[in-house]
């Protein structure tokens, strides 16, 4: 390999870039803007979830179970209705996310101590809204219930002040409040940077489109030259993105940042590595730019945004999947993200992820590198 | 005029005739890659995996971490004995959570009034499987503490009990996953499809300088325009079909509503999306940089699909801007007639705002194409 070769053809894509300095603007800003949108809308906690009630027992206690269950700011009374066939209307056009049906015999059966059952009807097509609704309802029953229970054991002479003898103390490490947006930043970073560098398999397509790349295969430079010539000005540009973007995460987002920002750098350095190699063996596939953007969409992109643990578990995926997350670069440069911005670990711990991604990136290389000769031959 | 566009509608199809690779990728691919994330991603979180540090070893912790087991969304791991072990387990991400039982734990159970602590640890850097794991310590130590109550009191446990709600889903009664993730994945999918297919038309005539070509034919812009559309629309509508297939069949998702309003408003939102689309192709210098501004609004406008979060727990501002995005009420349309069963009356909101912005969207994209054109 001649470093002058290299060097041209570094320097024609550059002045490539530069001369569509559009492109340019959009393979650099685009991360930026993409991250910034997507975790300011996914990263409010949810709240003000709408509601409705249906009070069958109107008693003195149902009245105040009501005031109860919508005194925060994580559940709103939409309405008390006065039927059934209201709620239904209501949940079709979406007007409310769930419904609490007090039965009669509500404030008997509590005041007994004999327990008591609450109708919760949710929407089940908002799976978030629904689910968090089933929850803040829930505790805030059981809360009141205890209220009540706690009294009762009083006037009865049991020494009790809860029902709940055992003291279950949750704490999360590396984002106390859950916050989703602590670990949804560093988890984005994969789609983020690693859809500007597919546009590597454009590069590629675009010189067999224009039928340049006999050009280019005449003169004395080498595939392996050419490849990665075309490779590391996205690496670059990439670069740049990965200094911006925690720069973003820490102080627009308030992420924390506890690992080593070097070796950061260098992982990322890594991926981008990775995702090019996939993007160039798209490259060396596809005739045209429109066949290789689509290929990539479908096979890199779609895949990293669903399977690489980001909004589903790894762990909860079926067998063949979780093979499949295995060869995304995204898969590993999610738990390298994470793990460096959050319990801030190091090499120590990470060589895995660095290991596989060093395997993913040199056998895509060597795939198009060997299927490019092939494909030209 | 009806001819001049048929043989422009030719020419395009000419043209997807040799490059095949386009078509058959975004119609076949997209289904079958819906077959595949919806299969992947339709099912509720399990296997988190979780580490016990039992110091008690009696019957009662044993009871407990059999409980956590039942819960069928953890998989445990072999008991440790230390917290190092957890913290190093902890910082490597092999596990979501871990509980410890503390010395003392059956014995403070045993007794009337005493209060044994139970620690339990989520791993943050996934907060979404944490807050799973959250509920399911919560749901099992709730049962386990109203048992112990009960004994203690020497009461009947039918009489005194907390509270048990039922609940019911409606338009989702065995909650099924896929009936959450499967739209939401489909309008994504359609999106990107008719987005990319229509930012290609005219960014690629104009990178192969072929644009003038076509100007300097007897074409009206209107035609052209027209005679672009075609296609694009055409495979959009496959898809979508296809797709919907797929949803309905294989992830049994139910139809509840009229299929034919459905496609009507198909039909409306892929002309909406082709509208964004040509806009962007007349934009973009090449086809590189329809290919960014694609992904860019394709993954903005994913937000608003409510796949991860609720439109209506975004900040304001975001709350606001959903209400311009089509794919924010097209996915409030879709989701309404497949689960709701919702009738136009229903969805009217969703279908006036997509019409409006459908108009807004499409007589700028075509006032600017044509200016371009011209």
């Amino acid at each position: 390999m001649s470093f002058r070769h290299l060097w041209a053809v570094i320097r024609k894509e550059i002045q490539h870039i530069l001369r569509d300095r559009g492109t340019f603007i959009l393979v650099l800003i685009t991360p930026t803007i993409v991250l910034l949108m997507m975790t300011y809308a996914l990263s409010a906690d949810i709240q003000h979830v709408p509601i409705a009630l249906l009070d069958y027992d109107q008693s003195a206690t149902s009245r105040s179970y009501i005031q109860h269950i919508t005194a925060g700011d994580d559940l709103d009374l939409y309405i008390i209705v006065g039927s059934i066939e209201e709620i239904e209307e209501l949940l079709t056009r979406g007007k409310i996310k769930a419904a609490v049906i007090i039965d009669p015999g509500f404030s008997e059966d509590l005041l007994a101590m004999r327990g008591f059952s609450l109708q919760i009807i949710i929407d089940g097509t908002e799976p978030e809204s629904g689910g968090f609704a089933v929850d803040h309802i829930g505790w805030r029953t059981e809360a009141f219930a205890n209220q009540i229970l706690a009294s009762q054991f009083q006037t009865r002479g049991f020494a009790l002040d809860s029902i709940q003898p055992i003291d279950l103390r949750i704490r999360a490490w590396y984002n106390p409040n859950l916050k989703p947006r602590v670990d949804l930043v560093p988890g984005l970073l994969s789609i983020v940077l690693g859809f500007p560098a597919l546009s590597v398999a454009l590069t590629l397509a675009r010189e067999h489109e224009h039928s340049t790349m006999e050009q280019l295969l005449v003169s004395p430079i080498t595939r392996i030259e050419l490849l990665l010539g075309k490779m590391i000005p996205y690496i670059i540009t990439g670069l740049i993105n990965v200094i911006i973007i925690p720069l973003l995460a820490i102080v627009w987002f308030q992420v924390p940042f506890n690992g080593s920002f070097l070796l950061f750098f260098a992982l990322s350095a890594l991926f981008l590595f990775a995702e090019l190699s996939m993007g160039m063996t798209i490259g060396v596939f596809m005739r045209s730019q429109s066949a290789a953007l689509a290929a990539s969409l479908l096979i890199v992109m779609f895949p990293g945004f669903f399977l690489t643990g980001i909004f589903f578990p790894i762990a909860s995926l079926p067998e063949m999947a979780r093979m499949e997350s295995l060869f995304l670069p995204g898969t590993h440069y999610a738990i390298i993200t994470r793990g460096v911005f959050l319990p801030g670990i190091g090499m120590d711990i990470l060589w895995p992820s660095a290991i596989m991604l060093t395997v993913i990136g040199l056998s895509f290389t060597g795939i198009a590198t060997l299927f490019f000769k092939k494909k030209l031959a | 005029m009806i001819r001049r566009i048929l043989s422009l509608v030719k020419k395009e199809f000419i043209h997807l005739k040799n490059d095949w690779w386009l078509p058959v990728f975004m119609i076949f691919g997209g289904a079958l890659e819906l077959l595949m994330i919806g299969w992947a991603t339709s099912r509720p979180i399990s296997n988190l995996p979780l580490m016990i540090w039992d110091q008690d070893k009696t019957a009662a912790s044993r009871n407990l971490v059999i409980s956590l087991d039942n819960t069928d969304i953890f998989d445990l791991l072999d008991p440790v004995e230390s917290m190092t072990s957890i913290e190093d387990s902890m910082d490597r991400g092999d596990i979501n959570a871990a509980v410890i039982i503390p010395q003392g734990y059956s014995e403070e159970l045993s007794v009337p009034g005493g209060e044994p602590v139970i620690q339990a640890i989520l791993n943050g850097a996934e907060s979404i499987p944490a807050r799973e794991a959250q509920r399911a310590f919560e749901g099992v130590i709730r049962d386990i503490g109203e048992k112990t109550t009960i004994k203690h009191l020497g009461l009947n446990p039918d009489e005194l009990s907390g509270f048990d709600f039922s609940l019911r889903v409606w338009f989702n009664e065995a909650l099924s996953e896929a009936y959450f993730t499967t739209p939401a994945e489909l309008g994504l999918m359609l999106e990107f499809t008719i987005l990319l297919f229509a930012a290609l038309t005219f960014s690629r005539e104009r990178e192969f300088g072929t644009l003038e070509q076509l100007l300097v034919m007897p074409f009206t812009s209107l035609e052209i325009i027209i005679g672009k559309s075609i296609p694009v629309i055409l495979v959009g509508m496959i898809d979508f079909s296809l797709m919907l297939g797929m949803v309905h069949f294989a992830f049994k998702v139910p139809i509840r509503g009229s299929l034919p309003l459905l496609f009507l408003l198909a039909f409306i939102y892929t002309i909406v999306e082709l509208g964004k689309g040509m806009a962007i192709s007349i934009f973009s210098k090449s086809q590189h940089q329809a290919f960014l501004l694609v992904f860019m609004i394709g993954m903005i406008d994913f937000m608003f699909t409510g796949y991860a979060a609720p439109v209506e727990s975004m900040p304001q501002i975001i709350q606001y801007l959903a209400n311009i995005i089509p794919a924010h009420h097209w996915l409030d349309i879709l989701r309404g007639i497949l689960l709701k069963g919702s009738g136009l009356m229903d969805i009217l909101p969703s279908v006036i705002a997509l019409l409006i912005l459908g108009l807004i969207i499409v007589y700028f994209s075509f006032r600017y194409i044509r200016r371009a054109l011209d």
